[in-house]
């Protein structure tokens, strides 16, 4: 029993950075219509910028740079990504952030090599709970994603640009006729999705190691958590995120660890294939 | 994804059928003779890239007409290749060892991958057809890794990292087909291929998927099934990657993971997106300039320094990344329709630009923007 408890709180932490992206998609696809192929690039830009920097200077000012830079890095991919008005379709964005994915590999390759990098976690401390060993790396990434999960759902509700952000997607022609910059909303969501994928990735270093290649399955992990709730509830985006995690290491625990990912991907598949019945057109 | 470059030769292709079949005839006769005429090393390349030829064909023809994008077709490839090989080899799981005389004919092996891969796709294709374009993007690049992660789960089937060695020779009555009589059977595929589908696109059914293509609420209110006919296209490509898959087992005579990298499946996107999505012959163009690039990158990679930059040992992969990266995102910003047709439609507006200055003398307003150009005559 102690073993099944282990894999749960294991299965939690990695699942919050599952939900962390899954949230980013959900904030980028519902403000933009783009779901973004290279989302899981700023994870792994968060971690491996955290590790350089942090050779220079205390690791948390690293963090907080490494998030900064992300957030820039962003806005960039955002204006690349929304391309120009009336030519580019959202199935044009969804292929030029495969290129620019493919492009971040080879950046980040020559930035910082292809070693794996990790490094000193919050606390070296572990506390025992009844047997089971809880990382307080484990406890912050569950408190992290809970936060962004509370944060974005207020923020998409309550404030104007968050509403700024919701009204553009949901008609972009009446958007723009009262004076909302389709761009400027664009770059927001972008901005905001990669700080936050970002600091998902720098606090997920320190027990699962980064490797410039890592964003493919952090990606398309992030979009199984997302497609949960249909890529629109962030919500929906968290539990599914830890529901991937818990799934995933009960798989490393009790079946085979080659098969966590594949059974992780069957699961999403089946979602998708469940969610399609009665809804043309998702 | 809009189609204006494949509906606009519309007119012309009735006229031309019988003379297009003839040159496609021609065409696909050089191309078989080609190989004969080439070096040992060239005509591996050459193979290849006939062999991503007939994915990239079947890849344009669902991004064009059903504005969907497969990132997995890497996957159908792979299990071709798996399949072919595997029935070929007579393998048993228990000892790991590979009885030469157990396995079917090379021939009814690669018959039967496409059938294997059509069948795949049959069954992830239904439930995601009726989805839009992002869903079944990341639906067939998760199947592609659940297959490539199957390599390793189930190594005592496919030799896991070390692969399986495949000895029999592809053979038909009596003659082997290696090297460069592969390479022939290969691109007299293409040939075959590239006839079915151009007659597919100007057939009822290819007006049926014009008119999906061209606005799909209209043509589901005019009594098209959409999701039938996008499941069709989608299951047509598998079969295509699944016979090219089959073949490839006996041009490498080995299969090991190297070979079915994910980066693969989005290579293929680039390759259409060089064509043009939906142009088949331009399918073809990609899938050339694609193995074209990618072995000279190679070349150039395992240099020491270039241009006075010192290259890290990884050079060739940040090299490939970086271009094919770079690629994808130009093209698909400012060529949509293609780099093929888009670049030869910036000669022509220049062309129709300078032919109107020499009229009037001097070029009249607006016509500084190519689009306006086209639409103002």
């Amino acid at each position: 029993m102690t073993t099944f408890f282990q894999l749960i709180v294991v299965g939690i932490s990695t699942g919050s950075v599952f939900a962390i992206v899954g949230m980013s998609l959900v904030l980028v696809y519902r403000a933009t219509g783009i779901v973004n192929f290279a989302q899981g690039v700023f994870a792994v830009l968060g971690g491996l910028l955290t590790y350089s920097l942090g050779q220079h200077m205390s690791l948390v000012v690293a963090a907080v740079l490494a998030t900064v830079i992300s957030a820039v890095a962003g806005t960039v991919v955002a204006v690349v990504a929304v391309g120009f008005r009336g030519r580019t379709t959202p199935l044009a964005s969804l292929i030029i952030t495969v290129g620019i994915a493919l492009l971040a590999e080879a950046l980040l390759l020559t930035a910082f090599g292809e070693v794996p990098r990790s490094y000193r976690a919050v606390s070296d401390h572990a506390w025992n709970i009844g047997g089971v060993l809880v990382q307080p790396q484990y406890a912050v990434l569950a408190v992290v994603a809970l936060a962004a999960a509370l944060g974005l759902t207020l923020f998409l509700r309550r404030t104007i640009v968050g509403q700024a952000l919701v009204a553009a997607a949901d008609a972009p022609r009446a958007a723009e006729l009262i004076g909302l910059n389709l761009r400027s909303v664009a770059v927001i969501a972008f901005a905001i999705a990669a700080a936050l994928t970002a600091i998902g990735g720098l606090l997920l270093a320190p027990t699962v190691p980064v490797t410039y290649n890592a964003d493919l399955s952090i990606t398309i992990n992030g979009f199984a958590a997302a497609v949960f709730g249909g890529l629109a509830s962030i919500r929906l985006a968290l539990l599914g995120g830890y529901a991937l995690g818990v799934v995933e290491q009960l798989v490393v625990g009790y079946v085979d660890p080659q098969y966590n990912l594949i059974i992780a991907l069957s699961v999403m598949l089946v979602l998708i294939g469940w969610r399609s019945r009665g809804e043309l057109a998702l | 994804m809009s189609t204006k470059g494949t509906t606009e030769p519309r007119r012309h292709r009735r006229s031309g059928t019988f003379r297009r079949a003839v040159l496609l005839a021609v065409a696909t006769a050089f191309a078989c003779w080609l190989p004969f005429q080439l070096s040992r090393e060239d005509i591996g390349l050459y193979d290849r890239m006939g062999l991503y030829a007939l994915v990239a064909i079947g890849l344009t023809l669902l991004m064009g007409f059903a504005g969907q994008v497969s990132l997995g077709q890497g996957g159908f490839f792979l299990i071709g290749a798996y399949t072919s090989g595997l029935l070929t080899v007579g393998l048993d799981p228990d000892t790991r060892l590979v009885d030469p005389n157990a396995g079917i004919d090379p021939l009814l092996a690669v018959a039967v991958a496409p059938i294997v891969s059509a069948a795949v796709a049959l069954v992830i294709g239904i439930p995601l057809m009726r989805l839009r374009g992002h869903y079944l993007a990341f639906a067939t690049l998760a199947f592609a890794l659940i297959a490539w992660s199957l390599l390793y789960a189930q190594d005592r089937f496919t030799g896991g990292q070390f692969g399986v060695t495949v000895a029999k020779r592809l053979s038909v009555a009596g003659h082997d087909i290696t090297g460069a009589t592969h390479a022939a059977v290969v691109w007299g595929l293409v040939g075959v291929v590239l006839l079915l589908s151009a007659n597919l696109v100007a057939s009822r059914s290819g007006r049926a998927l014009q008119a999906i293509a061209a606005d799909e609420p209209a043509a589901a209110a005019s009594g098209i099934d959409v999701a039938a006919f996008k499941l069709k296209l989608f299951v047509y490509a598998a079969a295509l990657a699944g016979l090219a898959g089959g073949l490839f087992t006996f041009y490498a005579q080995f299969l090991g993971p190297e070979d079915f990298v994910i980066v693969l499946s989005l290579l293929f996107v680039v390759m259409v997106s060089i064509g043009g999505l939906g142009s088949v012959y331009g399918a073809v163009v990609g899938s050339v300039t694609i193995v074209w690039i990618e072995h000279e990158l190679r070349a150039l990679g395992t240099h020491e320094s270039l241009l006075g930059w010192h290259l890290p040992p990884q050079g060739p992969s940040i090299l490939s990344l970086g271009v094919f990266g770079l690629l994808l995102v130009v093209i698909m910003l400012f060529f949509p329709h293609g780099l093929l047709s888009g670049v030869l439609g910036t000669i022509e507006a220049t062309r129709r630009r300078v032919a109107r200055r020499d009229r009037t003398g001097e070029p009249p307003p607006g016509v500084s923007d190519p689009q306006r150009t086209r639409e103002s005559r």
